[in-house]
């Protein structure tokens, strides 16, 4: 399916959209552009219909289960006033009088977004960033896709008809590179979501001079100093909640200490609290079940690749720990399954530095009067975000992405010198 | 190793007492030909401390090393060099990932009495030749999809005289036809030769919702038959009541009850399961069932809901022994079926599920050499 001039449209219209599509963001670009105003007004009205229910009916309709809940913890970026701070923060200070002139903010123009597939909304948010910037947005949606976006086009365009001209979406397989190829052709810059193969395709893709901006993939973690007798539950509950699937997901969590015992005592102290946090996640039949395979794969992952590894395993009901002996962060058996290993403070730069450009969040757990010690080595290992672990994958206001502002990155600086 | 043709060339197909002895004597030669051929499967026996020693009567199946069909989507792991296979199967993938399972010459010579034997039970065996319309993949050389493989296996039973695709590979994808298949059925229902509709339940029904969209109906030739391979799969949601199914059959097909059949099986697990007229799949001779609690995975007692494990000596070639499915079902005594027969029957009520949440971190999988994608 395609969303072109406010409508879905059948895929048979693709080629027909595409002839057409050089010139109608010429024409759009030469018209009056997009105030932000107008998007903020949209956007105030669609989030007015989602509180009020009125979106439910198409939610159910189109967005996996969970989605609802997901959507109530990231309900506050989407305000208004919390979408008017971003903008604030993110390029206010950029335009201004300059000794020579002036400096003005100006949208790159058109943005080609390969979006993500592993939330759903993220494909109509990027988008959303891209129109609060002034962008035309040609969004290419993931496979998983299963008519949100477009749902979600259609109904915004319809409260707004002044954003048709600025929202594009295909619904195309990334196996019509030559489709894709033609998109990138007609964009200033080019928003990728995804993994090492995305990146690297549509780097290849991307003809020279397009702006590339790139979210891929990362890993997170948690960081433990003097945890005895912190409080462990909300780290387990985050585990088992996210299922280690998110960029910010728990995928090892990291003792400060060189001694192995020390991590034994803290695996059999932690197993009782994920299992706690395990059985009261899953609720349904589906869910335990799923839950329970997972173990299972683990622990025979566990026998057949990591024979004579000398780890140490702790199945538990619905979930298990497995503590390594070595200290890389690496992607866990995930959900629910989760690493454990020793990773002393004086050793974090040189082991984290490893992963350096993948690290995102750290999940520290110490005592208040480390906390500031902690997070500057951690922050100078390179992670982007340090967080309390129960909110390790929530959106925190006004925070950045991946260590930079978005919307800083889908607009140019211009600057005119007076005569 | 002639203990696996000695059980599935039985002729009591569903005689499960009288084969508890082969069958057991055919799994502890299938886990011993595992134990010696796969590495992967041998470390798992040797940590669980099994061997097939420890199989002494029917209830120590419970005992075989569970694998779930996740195991075979993640390792490619075979007790055969490939060469010495007959041929390579897929999984359908549903979510992207897929198993590979290879099958060697002992399986397939094995596989072709039960599937006679059990065509010719249950009356799917005709010489009256048939015209099929497969609302299902066509098979080809660009995929090796267990699913097609089955679809393309049951238009053998009567005699094929025309075959028609609603999905077929064009440009790289499946495409679907549904309007296609339509105006075929109803010019075949002209005709005189039955028409077998050989279909994914979803599809059928979709295909038989748009007949009663455009306001047709058609009465397909006497000998009719539909039969239904595959699962609901990403239709769950959509998934109708068999009754409701049942009677748009017969109010847009004109096909009575009694000639729809039904299929279960599984790339991992490919024994022919088959309704009986009750539409039940009781357990055949070649296969046993065991239901698992979903917390725990240990073996549930006759009528509780869990976890099916599906267990079958049939296939060297891969240790598919003991595969733990990711269905939900239940097994119920066969005398309360009412059809006649002893051999307690099977009902998958669902899926095991909470990708409700699909990732980033599985690309990163992909990356660090998983080969999965979720």
């Amino acid at each position: 399916m395609i969303f072109a001039g406010g409508k879905i449209l059948p895929d048979t219209e693709l080629n027909p959209v595409l002839g057409c599509l050089e010139e109608e963001t010429a024409q759009t670009l030469s018209g009056p552009p997009l105030e932000t105003e107008t998007v903020l007004n949209a956007l105030d009205v669609l989030a007015q219909e989602l509180d009020s229910g009125a979106l439910d009916g198409l939610i159910a309709q189109y967005a996996p289960p969970g989605a609802r809940e997901e959507l109530a913890r990231v309900r506050p970026q989407i305000s208004r006033a919390a979408l008017e701070q971003r903008l604030a923060l993110e390029l206010g200070g950029l335009a201004g009088p300059r000794p020579f002139g002036r400096s003005e903010i100006r949208p790159l123009g058109v943005l080609l977004h390969i979006a993500p597939g592993n939330m759903a909304g993220l494909p109509a948010f990027t988008a959303v960033e891209g129109l609060l910037t002034g962008n035309i947005n040609l969004v290419k949606l993931p496979h998983g896709d299963k008519g949100l976006t477009l749902a979600v086009f259609q109904k915004l365009t319809q409260l707004e008809p002044r954003l048709a001209p600025w929202l594009y979406a295909f619904d195309l397989s990334s196996r019509y590179s030559g489709t894709i190829k033609a998109l990138a052709a007609l964009a200033d810059g080019i928003v990728t979501w995804g993994g090492d193969g995305a990146i690297s395709a549509m780097r290849k893709l991307a003809p020279p001079g397009c702006k590339l901006i790139e979210w891929g993939h990362r890993l997170s973690f948690a960081y433990l100093s003097g945890w005895e007798d912190m409080e462990l539950l909300p780290l387990a509950e985050h585990i088992v909640r996210t299922g280690g699937l998110l960029c910010s997901s728990c995928q090892v969590i990291f003792l400060d200490t060189g001694h192995l015992s020390v991590a034994e005592r803290f695996c059999k102290q932690f197993l009782p609290v994920l299992e706690k946090a395990a059985a009261s996640h899953y609720k349904t039949p589906g869910q335990a079940a799923q839950a329970a395979l997972y173990a299972r794969e683990t622990a025979l992952e566990q026998t057949v690749d990591r024979t004579g590894s000398g780890d140490l395993n702790f199945p538990g009901q619905s979930c298990s720990l497995t503590l390594r002996r070595d200290m890389d962060l690496e992607l866990s058996h995930l959900h629910g399954n989760v690493l454990v290993k020793r990773l002393p403070r004086q050793e974090l730069i040189p082991v984290l530095r490893r992963q350096r450009g993948r690290l995102q969040t750290a999940g520290l757990i110490c005592p208040d009067s480390e906390r500031e010690v902690l997070a500057a080595l951690l922050a100078r290992a390179g992670v982007n975000r340090i967080t309390a672990p129960r909110h390790m994958s929530d959106s925190l206001l006004l925070e950045g992405h991946d260590g930079e502002y978005p919307l800083r990155r889908y607009v140019r600086v211009v600057d005119i010198e007076n005569t | 190793m002639l203990s696996r043709q000695t059980l599935f060339w039985l002729s009591r197909v569903y005689n499960l007492p009288g084969s508890d002895a082969r069958f057991l004597r055919a799994v502890r030669d299938n886990c011993a030909y595992h134990i010696r051929h796969c590495p992967e499967y041998r470390l798992i026996c040797e940590a669980e401390g099994f061997s097939p020693d420890c199989l002494h009567t029917i209830d120590d199946l419970v005992k075989l090393p569970l694998l779930p069909t996740l195991f075979f989507k993640r390792h490619h792991v075979s007790s055969m060099p490939e060469w010495r296979t007959a041929m390579r199967v897929t999984s359908s993938g549903t979510s992207g990932s897929f198993s590979r399972v290879g099958f060697d010459w002992g399986c397939i010579f094995a596989e072709i009495p039960m599937v006679l034997r059990l065509g010719f039970y249950h009356k799917l065996v005709s010489p009256m030749p048939a015209r099929y319309v497969i609302l299902g993949y066509k098979p080809g050389k660009q995929d090796r999809m267990g699913v097609a493989r089955t679809m393309f296996g049951l238009t053998h039973f009567a005699p094929p005289v025309g075959r028609f695709y609603a999905l077929k590979w064009k440009d790289g994808g499946y495409l679907p036809d549904l309007d296609g298949a339509v105006k075929t059925l109803a010019r075949w229902a002209r005709g005189a030769l039955p028409v077998r509709i050989v279909a994914f339940p979803s599809y059928l029904w979709f295909g038989m919702e748009r007949l009663e969209e455009l306001g047709l109906s058609v009465r397909l030739p006497k000998g009719s038959k539909i039969l239904l391979a595959g699962g609901w799969k990403q239709h769950y949601a959509q998934e109708v009541d068999k009754s409701t199914l049942y009677a748009l059959a017969r109010r847009v097909l004109g096909v009575e009850e009694e000639n729809i059949h039904e299929f279960f099986g599984a790339v991992e697990h490919p024994i022919f399961f088959n309704t009986c007229k009750k539409h039940h799949f009781h357990l055949p001779a070649y296969a046993r069932v065991i239901i698992r609690d979903v917390r725990t995975l240990k073996p549930l007692p006759m009528g509780e809901v869990g976890l099916v494990n599906l267990i079958t000596p049939l296939i060297n070639a891969t240790p598919v022994t003991s595969v733990m499915t990711d269905d939900l079902g239940c097994l119920t005594p066969g005398e309360d079926c009412g059809c006649g027969l002893k051999s307690p029957y099977l009902t998958v009520l669902g899926r095991a599920g909470l990708n409700d949440i699909t990732t980033c971190a599985a690309g990163a999988a992909e990356l660090l050499g998983k080969g999965e994608m979720l």
